[in-house]
């Protein structure tokens, strides 16, 4: 389990998107890397549900500066292997390695939070990305701010945004 | 033409190697900026390079200020394709020699575009009806 935490110090206020504002951006960069064809699906998951997928691949960037927070996606294991064949553009026969899953989602979560960072007040600094497989585990001195729960090819996906508690 | 793509992200790459090569370009590739330099002083000098700005070892504004700074690669056109899209990261890599700015996520058109605008489309290409 990965223990995320990395804030040097608090913002002021609390201040975060909107999840029609997340869920705008991460259906178009999901669109600019899978096509237009397959689109996410949101999902009705009640809050403080822990992610339900039974393998999970987790990544996150960090924003420092005018705004502060952790952008986090966490996705089925399956998804992630579909969308890493998908992006790299693998033949069928070919398998998709550790390695392709984590440069693909890496990609995705810097894509998903460079386009969080646009929306809140800069300037700020966006980290490069950290990719694992397993779940990810926060520290108690952040605060979700906004969780965003969709599927792709029927598997998870979650993206959420932490900001200092 | 010949385009290198410069991002440490294979799958970016790659969805850029497809984009290019379908609008008739060579394309080489480079995980960083300093690998792309190391490509360039050994002889490799694309016409176009495709520049991510968050990269590990040298970033893409770096890689760009350095290009710049060497009159030989004076031809080459500099397109950052990358997620910072704040203002002000926009104006400090075109002031330091950047010639367009694609924002990511990006469409296979907007990168076409771009392309077109510079002039870098063949103009014996041909053009779907």
């Amino acid at each position: 389990m990965n223990v995320l935490t990395f804030f040097d110090t608090a913002p002021d206020e609390v201040d975060a998107p909107s999840v029609d504002d997340v869920q705008a951006l991460a259906e178009d960069v999901w669109m600019a890397l899978v096509g237009e064809d397959e689109v996410l699906v949101p999902r009705m998951v009640p809050p403080r549900t822990p992610f339900d997928a039974t393998g999970v691949w987790s990544s996150s960037v960090t924003v420092s500066g005018g705004w502060a927070g952790v952008v986090t996606v966490e996705l089925d294991e399956g998804v992630a292997q579909q969308l890493s064949a998908r992006m790299l553009a693998l033949p069928d026969d070919e398998p998709v390695t550790d390695g392709d899953i984590a440069d693909a989602v890496g990609e995705l979560v810097n894509m998903v939070g460079g386009n969080v960072k646009s929306l809140m007040p800069g300037p700020s600094v966006l980290s490069l990305p950290a990719v694992a497989a397993g779940r990810a585990a926060f520290a108690s001195d952040v605060t979700e701010v906004c969780r965003l729960d969709l599927a792709w090819r029927g598997g998870p996906v979650r993206i959420c945004i932490h900001v200092p508690s | 033409m010949r385009a290198m793509i410069i991002d440490d992200s294979r799958a970016m790459r790659s969805i850029l190697r497809r984009i290019v090569t379908g609008l008739d370009f060579e394309t080489t590739e480079a995980e960083h900026g300093q690998a792309a330099l190391d490509q360039m002083n050994a002889g490799v000098v694309p016409d176009v390079c495709l520049v991510d700005w968050n990269m590990p070892v040298m970033d893409g504004y770096t890689f760009i200020t350095q290009v710049r700074a060497n009159p030989e690669w004076r031809d080459v056109t500099l397109m950052m394709v990358t997620t910072e899209s704040e203002q002000r990261q926009i104006v400090r890599a075109l002031a330091a020699g950047a010639h367009e700015y694609v924002i990511k996520p990006f469409t296979a058109d907007a990168i076409e575009e771009k392309l077109e605008l510079l002039g870098l489309l063949g103009a014996d290409r041909e053009v779907p009806a």
